[in-house]
């Protein structure tokens, strides 16, 4: 079995859906940090109430009506969040934004649990994505793979946005050095704006995606916070390059470590991650040189 | 460098006197809630330490705790060594492994510093949930407590072992200062204000973020071996990050770098949770709240504020005092 090609196929799609769904997941927290040196630990909150909206919203109106709307809602949510607190914490030190953004992970995770309670809720595969298909010789089942699909497909899009169009220039430049950019006429203020809605609705996304794999629990947004802060650790700060890289280093070694070291696995990501802070303090592709 | 005000002071006197009474007067509920406040005050002790006085914002705290717990467990049951040496070899080992983890992490600052601690309390709670002789996610039982009946003493009554925790958690407050005020706790607040101006005066600036950050662990040990001792059954959630971040979040209710303040703020914690879990499950959502207006307040924390408002009255007594002598020395003058 393990010797088998099909097996090794099999293994690298999985690890690839996971990297698909972690780099949703970090893009946004990356470039928020990266662009504002904001540290939103609450970003994986983000996620979980994604899920749970997608999870009532297709209890009304089917599974497309969830994965589409649930991302707006969740970047409504982070509006709000934005203009009331992280607005006026955005001058305070790292230390201060992380207390706030635990802070409010504690709120969120309690009003999760108020709104929808605490069971773990069940949203189903759409009928379109259910089944399996047959790819490279192996059964998969089809709405993984639209996962993988969809994670390339925002990848491809992120990658033209901020690479070849005129906004993806100005916050390439924020990122650089947000002060230069401010001088030469570009709202910073605006362009972090728009970036941190864009990261909560992909958040939002990656929750509406994750949904119907994973049950729709409150602690889900705890549980995926630290392999997405370890995927844009190890890629580095700010950057596409790095979270992509970040969420496929990890996706596979998880996939394969579990595979091959069942009792190292999780050890063995944890000491990569380590290991890059030990040898490259600022992580593998740090936007800024 | 610490410095004790009379503020502090007095708040020592005083929690040291409510300690005591709740110690005397309580029944066998309020003897496991004031126990459980003295743990976690060795720990957030521990935490202020390299928070508070060397900017090392620490999220492997709860882990170094935890693994201070697992090591006297394991050596005390599975090793059969007798208690008082498999504590102290706890210690022994938490503190190695606090020194290790403070080298490794000494080059990164800011928010690497805290995702790098991140990863090693991670490394340590997987590799403890995985192991199969730590018992994975059952945990392990069994543990007996000191044996102190040489000088008279039954650690297995509640109010015993709350004393003793009361006596423990005093000599390591005793510790903390002593380890503040070496020359290596003063070389950390220089490291903490301005690390290029230390390390141009000739200080091997990892050496000592290492070295203070080892006696942190050991504290942490301290705080673990007792903690296990005092459920006498330990799991892995014990090592998990959010224990860490509870700690944090206790020193900077308390106040940052204060060192009594964190005390305030253990106790203050411990006793919300419980009022709060006997009205509501949601008492997470009180903390959090509490929490972003603690950081948003900018005070720092519910001491600072206290000594912030205690410093302002004294200023404005010496200001007055200067402006009342003023026209006296005009007069002089004249």
């Amino acid at each position: 079995m393990a010797h088998d090609l099909g097996f090794w196929i099999l293994q690298a799609l999985n690890a690839l859906q996971l990297s698909m769904l972690l780099f949703l997941l970090s893009i946004g927290l990356t470039v928020i940090f990266g662009l504002m040196h904001f540290v939103n630990l609450a970003h994986g909150s983000f996620y979980a109430l994604g899920a749970y909206f997608a999870a009532s919203l297709a209890a009304v109106g089917g599974y497309w009506m969830g994965f589409f709307l649930a991302p707006v809602a969740v970047a409504g949510v982070g509006i709000l969040l934005y203009s009331g607190l992280i607005k006026r914490m955005r001058k305070s030190g790292p230390m201060a934004q992380v207390l706030v953004t635990f802070g409010l992970i504690f709120v969120l995770l309690d009003v999760t649990r108020i709104v929808w309670g605490e069971l773990a809720l069940a949203i189903d595969v759409p009928a379109l994505l259910s089944g399996r298909l047959s790819f490279l010789g192996v059964e998969y089942p089809t709405y993984r793979l639209f996962i993988i699909v969809l994670g390339l497909g925002i990848f491809a899009a992120l990658a033209f946005v901020l690479g070849r169009t005129q906004i993806g220039a100005m916050i390439r430049a924020g990122v650089d050095n947000d002060a230069m950019a401010a001088c030469l006429g570009i709202n910073v203020e605006r362009l972090f704006f728009i970036v941190f809605c864009v990261g909560c609705a992909l958040a939002g996304l990656s929750g509406a995606v994750a949904a119907p794999l994973l049950s729709v629990a409150p602690d889900m947004g705890l549980q995926i916070l630290i392999p997405t802060l370890i995927v844009i650790v190890i890629g580095g700060l700010g950057s596409l390059k790095g979270a992509v890289a970040g969420s496929l280093i990890y996706g596979f070694v998880q996939t394969f470590g579990a595979v091959l070291a069942p009792g190292l696995a999780s050890v063995l990501i944890y000491a990569l991650l380590a290991a890059v802070l030990v040898i490259k303090p600022v992580g593998l592709f740090p936007a800024k040189g | 460098m610490f410095r004790h005000t009379a503020l502090r002071y007095t708040a020592l006197v005083l929690l040291a006197a409510g300690a005591l009474f709740q110690a005397f007067t309580a029944e066998y509920f309020g003897l496991e809630i004031l126990t459980e406040i003295l743990i976690l005050a060795m720990l957030v002790l521990a935490l202020d330490i390299v928070a508070g006085f060397g900017g090392m914002v620490s999220l492997c705290h709860g882990a170094l705790m935890g693994v201070g717990a697992y090591a006297f467990a394991i050596l005390s049951t599975k090793a059969g060594i007798a208690p008082p040496v498999a504590m102290a070899g706890a210690v022994a080992l938490t503190g190695g492994i606090g020194w290790i983890i403070g080298a490794i992490c000494s080059r990164s600052h800011g928010i690497y510093f805290i995702m790098a601690t991140l990863a090693f309390g991670q490394m340590a709670y997987s590799y403890v949930f995985e192991a199969p002789i730590f018992g994975g996610d059952d945990g392990l039982g069994g543990i007996s407590r000191l044996d102190l009946s040489i000088i008279g003493v039954d650690l297995n009554d509640s109010r015993s072992f709350a004393l003793f925790c009361l006596a423990v958690l005093g000599a390591i407050y005793g510790a903390s200062v002593l380890i503040l005020r070496s020359g290596p706790g003063r070389s950390l607040s220089g490291v903490m204000h301005n690390e290029q101006r230390m390390r141009a005066l000739g200080l091997t600036v990892w050496r000592v973020k290492a070295d203070v950050f080892g006696l942190s662990g050991m504290i942490a040990g301290v705080a673990g071996a007792l903690a296990a001792q005092h459920i006498l059954y330990i799991s892995p959630a014990l090592l998990s990050w959010t224990v860490s971040g509870e700690a944090l979040v206790v020193v900077i209710l308390g106040g940052l770098g204060t060192l009594v303040g964190p005390l305030v703020g253990a106790a203050a914690f411990v006793v919300l949770k419980h009022e709060l879990s006997a009205v509501t499950t949601y008492w997470h959502l009180v903390v959090g709240l509490l929490l972003i207006a603690v950081v948003m307040s900018r005070a720092n924390g519910l001491f600072g504020w206290v000594e912030a408002r205690w410093g302002a009255r004294i200023e404005r007594r010496m200001a007055d005092a200067t402006r009342k002598q003023q026209p006296e020395e005009v007069l002089s003058d004249a």
